[in-house]
């Protein structure tokens, strides 16, 4: 092939061209670290990137979902646990009755359990960041609240929430909710924590019956029937203890579940996206040789003509 | 014996001087368009001028210059032509395309991520496509949907959210409308050129008609020139070309006459078919042309394929979000017990917008399914739950999938017209070296050139000074 005088620099320009081009893209992979930013770069791959980036969006969305879940559900514990002690105290109070026999001490004790129904109807009113908890889903609304006579005395209390709970995604089409409800008397669904027909729990007119039995001095009435009706609150306590637990426990593995997947998506987008860094800055002092190189002859060729030899 | 004789042998040495100054001229020439773009190298024709009879036989007379010959190869000037129109049909369709790569905003940047898809760069909005606003869209719905009803920070940042998605629907709209804007004024512009183009071959044509009718050699350098003018032609359009025996280029395009000889039969016209899809036909005709190379016809095929594809994609996708998105959201409750708020107003990515209302008051986000209970949040679930759900008319694709699915259609035709460019760039380059080494000028030839012709001319002066003192001595016999 004849080879002109322009042969030389053309070819020069294609090839500088062609090294800076590749220069340029190794140099962008060992700045950013990834093999692929835009589409037309691996549109394949690309695709697989943004339908994991949109899951790993979607878990870690699923994460914050489950820490507030935990939150609910350590809070509605707290409340259980308060409440409990509540009608551990009304349950002592009610055998302690069996063994007195003064009127006057009886009514003592009627005082106690009077502050502890104010207590209980306190403490089933509990908000947690400005919510009722123990409401169903109408938080807005005091979920307890007392009716009293006109000495002031408690003497009964009703239930303004409903017995729907809000349920919230912790996995894909996995709802749960860490919610407790305050009271069901419809017999079906999920079981109330103060008042309950399914378990036959109504611990504030149990309490109620307690005190106006200790008032009266019916020691018979309270052994007959308060002593088991308390047994019963206790027992509908424990349920909703191990529900809050089996619920926390899920919460975790739930938790656990998403960031195993959470990790494991982070690694498959690595695979796709991530250049060996070693291998691309190999390559690129490999490029910038053969730049060098390009540079270097070309200038000792161009340089060179037959001018150089005649006179 | 007869013979050219003393003044004979002088003329013949004259004739000599003028063809190796003829040599040395093109030589010149040569080396004078070293660097001339389209420039082929010239060679003096020479041959032996006719013998005279003599004694001994025919007798040689010496030499003449008959001609300046231009070296082209036709067989690659005419191959060139025709990968110059696929070179820029393929470099227009790339251009277009990058820009409406560029116009989707879409790329992936590990260093903005954190591991957990939380990183802090992400999370102030580093990342900018459609794929990260409807995540975070559903996002948003996912906390509403969690967190408790009188705490309105949730709700506030759902219509935050929202509002950028509306946003960058309103903007990737606009960039890809822009886009196709743009296309069509770099046809125009490219008519244009067209225009000029043909106008300059038909003088050219004539120009050439002119100089070489009788037989006065061949114009090479006007045919440079309008070779010259021919590739630049089909570099925004192709065109059949054949050249008359006068030595006319006549060019159709689509099979419709542009020039014939030194008439312009058309000019190219472009012209609005409806909607601001420009296109472009013969003037005064009503015929589109079917261009098969060149930009004109790299820019209506990347903007009439990907373009209007990518658009209606993205149209698409905000249309059924905004349908899907208020058709979940017209069953609930806010948290006022009002209902019947829409969640987005507009019909498309164009005018897609948030409820102006429910941004002022994200109360009104209609969460719940019963007016009564605002702890309910069974709508806001299910809104929620919309990103995982295939959509019917979006080919049975989640959002978030059916817009990944057009990025990376978008991006594979961008890469296989990268892969094209590459191809194309080995075979026209090849082709070029090809033609480069037939008519190119070689300095170091032109030299030798030079030289040779320079002896030549040193040996035919002897010459005239040998015959001069051979005549001197004639002249002087006689004393």
């Amino acid at each position: 092939m004849r080879v002109t005088s322009n042969t030389f620099p053309n070819r020069l320009i294609e090839q500088i061209t062609r090294l800076t081009n590749r220069t340029n893209q190794y140099q962008t992979q060992a700045a950013t670290g990834q093999r692929i930013a835009l589409p037309e770069d691996d549109p394949a791959a690309m695709r697989r990137v943004l339908d994991m980036q949109g899951q790993t969006k979607k878990i870690a969305q699923y994460t914050r979902n489950i820490e507030r879940h935990q939150e609910l559900a350590q809070a509605s514990y707290a409340s259980m646990s308060a409440s409990k002690k509540i009608v551990d105290r009304a349950g002592e109070i009610a055998t302690l009755a069996g063994g007195i026999n003064s009127p006057e001490q009886l009514k003592t004790l009627a005082v106690e359990v009077d502050q502890l129904v104010a207590r209980a109807v306190q403490v089933a009113n509990t908000k947690n960041r400005n919510d009722y908890l123990f409401g169903g889903t109408k938080s807005d609304t005091v979920p307890f609240v007392a009716n009293k006579d006109a000495q002031g005395k408690t003497i009964s209390v009703s239930y303004q929430g409903n017995t729907e709970l809000a349920e919230s995604e912790v996995a894909e089409q996995v709802t749960l909710s860490a919610q407790t409800l305050g009271a069901n008397t419809t017999g079906s669904g999920n079981r109330g924590l103060y008042v309950d027909s399914q378990s036959g729990a109504d611990i504030f007119s149990h309490l109620i019956a307690l005190r106006d039995n200790l008032q009266s001095g019916n020691a018979a009435q309270i052994q007959s029937v308060d002593r088991g009706n308390i047994q019963k609150d206790e027992e509908n306590f424990l349920f909703h203890y191990g529900t809050n637990g089996v619920t926390q426990s899920r919460l975790e593995t739930s938790m656990s579940v998403a960031k195993q997947r959470l990790e494991s998506l982070d690694q498959l987008v690595s695979r796709e996206t991530d250049v060996d860094l070693a291998a691309v800055i190999v390559k690129l002092t490999e490029t910038q040789n053969a730049y060098k190189a390009a540079l270097q002859s070309g200038g000792t060729i161009l340089n060179q003509s037959l001018l150089d030899y005649i006179r | 014996m007869t013979g050219l004789g003393l003044f004979g042998s002088l003329n013949m040495a004259t004739r000599s001087l003028s063809t190796a100054r003829a040599g040395t001229e093109i030589a010149g020439n040569n080396l004078a368009n070293v660097n001339t773009p389209g420039y082929a190298r010239q060679r003096v024709s020479i041959v032996t001028s006719n013998t005279v009879p003599s004694s001994l036989g025919p007798q040689g007379t010496g030499s003449m210059a008959v001609g300046i010959s231009s070296l082209r190869d036709i067989l690659v000037d005419s191959q060139l032509l025709g990968e110059f129109s696929i070179r820029g049909s393929l470099d227009s369709q790339q251009q277009s395309l990058q820009y409406i790569q560029s116009a989707s905003g879409q790329q992936i940047d590990r260093q903005a991520q954190g591991a957990t898809g939380a990183g802090s760069i992400d999370a102030s909005g580093a990342q900018n496509g459609i794929a990260e606003d409807l995540a975070n869209l559903f996002s948003s719905f996912q906390s509403v949907s969690n967190s408790k009803t009188t705490d309105l920070a949730e709700r506030q940042v759902l219509m935050l959210k929202a509002q950028n998605l509306s946003t960058q629907f309103n903007q990737v709209g606009q960039r890809l409308d822009g886009v196709r804007t743009a296309i069509g004024n770099a046809i125009t512009v490219d008519v244009t050129s067209a225009n000029r183009l043909v106008d300059d071959i038909a003088s050219l044509n004539a120009e050439i008609v002119k100089t070489e009718v009788g037989g006065n050699g061949r114009a090479n350098d006007l045919r440079d020139i309008r070779q010259q003018r021919l590739e630049d032609l089909s570099k925004i359009a192709n065109f059949t070309v054949s050249e008359t025996p006068q030595g006319a280029s006549n060019i159709s395009i689509d099979g419709v006459p542009m020039i014939t000889g030194a008439v312009v039969n058309n000019r190219l016209e472009a012209f609005d078919a409806g909607g601001g899809q420009i296109l472009v036909r013969a003037q005064g005709t009503a015929t589109t042309l079917n261009f098969q190379g060149g930009s004109i016809h790299g820019r209506i095929e990347a903007r009439d394929g990907a373009l209007v594809k990518m658009r209606g994609e993205i149209e698409a996708l905000a249309s059924n979000l905004i349908t899907e998105v208020n058709g979940i959201h017209a069953s609930g409750f806010g948290l006022t017990g009002a209902t019947g708020n829409d969640f987005f107003l507009g019909t498309g990515a164009g005018d897609i917008r948030i409820n102006p209302a429910l941004k002022n008051d994200p109360r009104l986000i209609q969460a719940s399914a019963s007016a009564g209970a605002v702890g309910n949040n069974s709508v806001i679930l299910r809104l929620a739950q919309l990103g995982d759900k295939p959509i019917t008319s979006l080919l049975g694709q989640t959002f978030g999938g059916y817009y990944a699915q057009s990025i990376a259609s978008m991006g594979q035709e961008l890469n296989t017209l990268n892969t094209q460019i590459g191809n194309q760039d080995v075979v026209q380059n090849m082709l070029e070296r090809q033609r480069d080494s037939v008519m190119g000028v070689s300095i170091d030839e032109e030299m030798t050139d030079l030289m040779k012709f320079q002896k030549a001319f040193s040996a035919s002066a002897k010459m005239i000074t040998t015959i001069d003192e051979m005549l001197d001595t004639i002249v002087n016999l006689k004393r």
